[in-house]
């Protein structure tokens, strides 16, 4: 069955290779031969590791695409975004981080203790300290997820059914849920659930929306917004003197252009890129160094079921629309390959459901036109809304539109920028048959499943319905510990999720880095899911000054 | 003399009318845009509370007439107000971007005087050389269609391959020395500069022919003066008034092309500033940008009438200038 699917696209598939993809990347070579060169993996999950024998420390400049707009201002607790996370994650830490394979290892605290499912017994690093020399106490951490729990921010939610948090020693803090939670341990590894300075924060001497404080590795030494952030070295930090970046400018640099010339002429050491073509065109430069980290973040169609009259609220419409997605094809034709499909699970992350068994990859090409031949729906002309910020977002779109038009649904593309795309997908009501938009996928599945609740995740309320089966086994999944178990769970959500096709996920959102080597040794994992492209700068090496 | 300053008085009043008609405009366009700052700033995984609260933080659910008036009334103040995200007074925001888009635009206008008008004089005197005509309309031409962002992403393309010992990307604030920013400055400032370089030459060229074939060149002629004499006491006294015409138009054109050449090399001037505030629905940041861009174009425009009407009375008798 599958293979009749493929063969049936056989012929449009290499046409619009042709075509299309020599458009995306300026026809260069193909971003596969020189892309598959730059993904071999220096070590096990690292796509590059920090040379030790070079032993020079100084400045880098970090070039990135923009800069954060906290509403909050700097208060890590309520920070939305990754580039948030990323930029705060310098300043503060965690109690627990991620490592190269989506696990969760120590942070600030040392160790950490399962007396049953819903205890979690944590060490706490007595070593460290704020910047401002104080040291680190069980308060601060008792305090800092207290705080969080009770801001009711998006993170609060992602942090699980949390009965109590009790300093219960010197150097222990004792957290208990109300039930078993799977990713509990997950969203404490990211910037949100940072351990801030409490005892400052209570005593009105530090206000955390306008100033950062806390354990990390630098200190914010200046910040022009849309500019630039200038970080230096925390001389507190418990990490030691082995710091090679002493100061860190990250310099905000809209165009993609602009970014790989600094590349080139080395005026940045590593930048960010969001588009695929940046492995081929930057290929020639002779010290740059072009990497694509496999983000668990993904790229998603969401199909309107909520609009009275529109042919989506047939499920078998939308069923249809999903089986003509060809998952694959936008992964070879946008991305010339470097990203994957993937289902409701982020198909990086460990237990993830494969996407090959999705009932819409297992459906026909040819039950797809027969449903929409008799339900009329092709004689409906649907808009597909997409936002121009980010230009592949359009180039996909143009792909599903001819995807769709193999079934007889013409889609018509209208791009906005994100205000007024966000006005029309999650405004109330909806205004839209299709969008194209992107989830940050974490390093836990049960952190992206949620959204496939609309009780829960109330911005989707206005284009998806609410399904009994389908949040039961979203809760099921965040309460499973058993891997096995879970994974099951995982393999009848995502098969679920997928046969009301109201959020179809496509492919997985790549994250493009480069670097200088003449300037710059990273250390860069190959797996990344909270968008922190920095996550291992402190093991960044420099050469010595000539 | 009593009607060349009523006609003045009345180019001020018209100046003046015009800036407030741009205000409502300005306000109504950037008012009336789907999505507002709230939804850019908290995205859409924050509750209707969450978003209605911001809103109301910054008096965007007031109705659009009293947020208006009220905005009208502060600039009367001169105040601008608060951008919404850097939460940094506007009029703080604006001196330190100013200062960088009038360098770039000056150096773009300098480069357009210096060599627009000279090559439009000289195709206009060669007009009738094959050559030198040939040349002028093909280098005008390439420089009137090619859009900014196009040779912008040449230039950039081709500095960034070839090390010309010009940084690309790379601004210097102007605090940090005259030199680097005037080197960060000098290839955006010559791509911003084509076009104008391309439109002055024409218009000089076409004012400069216009004036050659007039009698009292012939005369000259006639009387011997030499063809550099008469450029220099006819042709270029005479082929003023709209070359000054164009220099208002250009002004125009440079605050208006600093916005796509500032966003392309990186450059954080008022036009970078205006699309950022525009995606983030900064509403304070792009009214207050836009107001001044429009002042500064009525504001020059005013003075180049005034400057043209001295130059030739006529103007304000007739509303045109003598030909």
């Amino acid at each position: 069955m599958k293979q009749n699917r493929t063969r049936a696209r056989a012929a449009t598939g290499t046409a619009l290779a042709l075509g299309l993809a020599c458009v995306l990347s300026s026809c260069a070579a193909p971003a596969s031969e020189s892309g598959s060169a730059t993904q071999t993996e220096a070590a096990p999950g690292f796509l590059a590791v920090a040379d030790d024998a070079l032993t020079g420390s100084g400045a880098l400049t970090v070039q990135l695409d923009y800069d954060t707009s906290e509403a909050d201002g700097l208060d890590p607790q309520t920070a939305q975004t990754a580039r948030s996370w990323m930029i705060m994650g310098l300043v503060y830490e965690t109690l627990v981080t991620t490592d190269e394979n989506f696990e969760i290892q120590p942070g600030l605290a040392t160790a950490w203790e399962q007396p049953d499912d819903t205890t979690y017994v944590f060490t706490i690093d007595t070593a460290a300290t704020f910047s401002n020399g104080r040291a680190l106490t069980p308060e601060d951490v008792v305090g800092s997820l207290q705080r969080q729990m009770e801001s009711l921010s998006v993170w609060s939610g992602q942090m699980g059914p949390v009965e109590s948090i009790e300093a219960t020693g010197a150097d222990q803090v004792t957290v208990k849920l109300s039930e078993p939670y799977a990713p509990f341990l997950a969203a404490l590894a990211n910037t949100p659930a940072a351990i801030l300075p409490m005892q400052e924060v209570n005593d009105g001497s530090v206000d955390l929306t306008t100033t950062m404080l806390g354990t990390g590795p630098y200190l914010v030494d200046a910040h022009r917004q849309d500019e630039s952030w200038t970080f230096t070295a925390n001389p507190e930090w418990r990490g030691g003197d082995d710091l090679a970046v002493q100061t860190l400018e990250l310099q905000i640099v809209d165009q993609e252009s602009t970014r790989q010339a600094a590349l080139r002429e080395g005026s940045a050491g590593l930048a960010n890129f969001v588009s695929i073509d940046a492995l081929t065109q930057l290929a020639d430069a002779p010290d740059a160094r072009v990497l694509n980290q496999s983000q668990s973040d993904f790229y998603y169609v969401n199909v309107n079921s909520q609009t009275p009259g529109s042919p989506l609220e047939d499920q078998d419409v939308r069923f249809a629309i999903n089986t003509a997605i060809d998952r694959q094809a936008i992964a070879d034709i946008v991305f010339a390959g470097e990203t994957a499909p993937t289902g409701v699970t982020p198909s990086n992350l460990p237990g993830a459901c494969s996407v090959d068994a999705l009932p819409s990859e297992q459906a026909t090409i040819e039950d797809a036109k027969k449903i929409i031949e008799e339900s009329g729906a092709g004689d409906t002309t649907l808009n597909m809304v997409v936002y121009t910020s980010e230009p592949v977002m359009g180039q996909i779109a143009q792909l599903i539109q001819q995807q769709l038009d193999e079934i007889g649904v013409t889609v018509e593309i209208e791009q906005f920028d994100t205000a007024t795309y966000n006005a029309r997908v999650f405004g109330a009501p909806a205004d839209f048959d299709l969008s194209v938009g992107w989830f940050a996928g974490y390093v836990d599945p049960s952190m992206v499943t949620k959204w496939w609740n609309p009780e829960q995740a109330l911005f989707n309320a206005g284009y998806t319905g609410v399904h009994e089966d389908l949040n039961e086994l979203i809760t099921a999944g965040a309460s499973e510990t058993d891997p096995e178990a879970r994974a099951e769970v995982f393999t009848e959500l995502c098969a679920t999720a997928d046969e009301y096709s109201e959020i179809v996920p496509l492919v997985h959102r790549p994250s493009i880095v480069g670097f200088d080597t003449a300037a710059l040794s990273p250390t860069i994992q190959s797996n990344e899911g909270y968008g922190n492209i920095l996550r291992d700068i402190t093991e960044y090496r420099l050469p010595a000054a000539e | 003399m009593l009607q060349t300053l009523r006609w003045s008085a009345g180019r001020v009043v018209s100046a003046l009318i015009t800036l407030l008609g741009v205000s409502i405009l300005i306000f109504a366009a950037v008012r009336l845009m789907p999505g507002g700052y709230e939804d850019i700033i908290l995205g859409p995984l924050a509750s209707p509370e969450e978003r209605a609260a911001l809103a109301a933080a910054y008096g965007l659910d007031q109705p659009i007439i009293i947020q208006y008036f009220a905005w009208i009334g502060q600039i009367l103040t001169g105040d601008l107000g608060v951008s919404f995200v850097t939460q940094s007074p506007v009029v703080e925001e604006l001196a330190k971007r100013i200062p960088v888009t009038a360098l770039l635009t000056v150096m773009a206008l300098f480069v357009t005087l210096v060599i627009g008008i000279p090559l439009g004089i000289w195709t206009g005197v060669r007009s009738g050389a094959k050559q030198g005509g040939a040349m002028g309309r093909i280098a005008s031409g390439f420089g009137i269609s090619v859009p900014e962002f196009v040779l912008g992403s040449i230039v950039i393309f081709v500095f960034s391959r070839l090390s010309l010992g010009i940084q690309v990307g790379g601004f210097s604030n102007i605090g940090s020395g005259f030199g680097p920013t005037f080197q960060a400055l000098l290839l955006p400032a010559l791509v911003l500069s084509v076009f104008c370089v391309a439109a002055a030459a024409r218009t000089t060229r076409d004012a400069v022919m216009s004036v050659l074939v007039e009698p009292h060149i012939t005369a000259a002629v006639a009387r011997g003066e030499t063809p550099w004499h008469i450029v220099r006491h006819h042709v270029i006294r005479n082929a003023g008034i709209p070359i000054l015409t164009l220099l208002a138009t250009v002004t125009a054109y440079l605050l208006g092309g600093a916005v796509i050449v500032e966003t392309i090399f990186n450059i954080p001037g008022l036009g970078s500033f205006m699309v950022t505030g525009l995606d983030r629905r900064d509403f304070a940041v792009v009214q207050a940008a836009v107001l001044f861009a429009a002042t500064v174009f009525i504001v020059v425009s005013l003075v180049l009438d005034l400057i043209t009407s001295a130059l030739d009375p006529r103007v304000a008798v007739t509303g045109k200038a003598g030909s």
